[in-house]
């Protein structure tokens, strides 16, 4: 029994297998959503996929469709490495693909979760644009060449299921690293940067 | 090993390079554009009078017709109309603002619209506002327009929700309008 526990690394393997499904889920549901007045503007962001939909019209911009494809292949790989790894996480190479792919689904989140805030600083900063991260707010938006009106707007936010998806990817490749010290019983096993 | 090591750094390096050098070089002739679509451009111009096919942009509703009103309820109507230069379909929720005497600027009433209106983009539909006349209305017809059959009234605080958008207008935004009455 034990032997079946440390022959694999499962932590890993789980981490692995969510990590391609956190890509797959994210393509068609996204981490966070912005929802402008009766679902007359949303914003759907996440790393692997960013898009503006306006009505029945939705826009890319180039720049972070790219981020989005590194972001893509990043998890892709990550993801791989961990199943590799996990199959074989005694081998001599694997603790390179463990060390190589743990920490990518951490860092994507990080980095998504660091963007987002970010965004809605540099809005609140330079457009006086308040973008709750979750809940409602109501902003005043500035109209160019128009005196005498002012445009308020609803604005719901929130993070969605995927985003917690992804939160639980990057806790099972961590823990995949930590229990890697009982499945790596080799004592000339190298140490994972 | 560390061929292994070598590859999964090349593999890191080409994963965040390619990507956007690639996409950098898609867009040599117009980096502006790796940033700023043209088709969000195209919105923002059509939205906001920047020069789209369908109109200006935001435009205060016009009065149309005589306004109504019942003696006997003491309720008013008047119907507006309002062309949706927006190039979207759009639902007006709401509406209400105070109606105030232009010459005194005197509080008569608040209005609100009856019913929420859907517009097509591009095409112009008729709002019917309602409201009713306060006790010190009908005092201030009475002491200050006795002898006018009309009297001059601005749509004041003219707040309007389109699909989830509040808009707020002065006063000026509407204008002056004449409104029967009722101590005539």
């Amino acid at each position: 029994m034990n032997s079946i526990l440390t022959k694999f690394n499962w932590f890993g393997l789980a981490g692995g297998v969510t990590t391609l499904l956190v890509i797959a889920v994210s393509l068609v549901y996204p981490w966070w959503q912005l929802t402008v007045g009766d679902d007359l503007l949303t914003v759907n962001a996440s790393p692997v996929n960013m898009n503006l939909g306006f009505l029945d019209t939705s826009f890319t911009i180039p720049f972070i469709l790219a981020l989005n494809i590194v972001s893509i292949l990043t998890l892709v790989a990550s993801g791989i490495a961990m199943l590799i790894y996990s199959l074989i996480p005694r081998k001599s190479y694997s603790e390179h693909l463990l060390g190589f792919g743990y920490k990518k689904p951490l860092f994507t989140v990080l980095f998504f979760v660091i963007g987002l805030l970010v965004t809605t600083v540099i809005c609140q900063a330079v457009l006086s644009l308040n973008i709750p991260l979750m809940g409602s707010a109501t902003s005043t938006v500035p109209i160019p060449f128009v005196s005498g009106i002012t445009l308020t707007v609803l604005l719901s936010a929130g993070f969605q299921w995927s985003f917690w998806l992804a939160i639980v990817a990057a806790g099972l490749c961590i823990a995949a690293r930590l229990y890697h010290k009982k499945v790596a019983s080799t004592p000339s096993a190298m140490t994972v940067k | 090993m560390d061929k292994i090591r070598l590859l999964l750094t090349l593999i890191t390096i080409a994963i965040v390079v390619i990507p956007i050098v690639g996409m950098l070089l898609a867009y040599q002739d117009n980096l502006l554009g790796l940033f700023v679509p043209p088709e969000i451009t195209e919105t923002a111009d059509a939205l906001f009078g920047g020069g789209g096919d369908n109109g200006p942009g935001l435009e205060p509703p016009t009065m149309v017709g005589e306004p109504e009103y019942d003696e006997e309820t003491g309720t008013f109507s008047l119907s507006f109309e309002y062309t949706n230069s927006f190039p979207i379909d759009i639902t007006i929720n709401s509406l209400s603002g105070n109606i105030k005497c232009a010459e005194h600027h005197f509080t008569l009433g608040n209005a609100s619209l009856n019913e929420a209106v859907s517009i097509d983009a591009g095409e112009t539909g008729t709002l019917t506002v309602i409201g009713k006349w306060t006790d010190a209305a009908k005092r201030h017809f009475q002491n200050e327009h006795p002898d006018e059959e009309f009297v001059d009234v601005v749509l004041a605080d003219l707040a309007v929700d389109i699909s989830g958008i509040q808009i707020q207008m002065d006063e000026n935004e509407m204008g002056e309008m004449q409104v029967p009455n009722p101590a005539y």
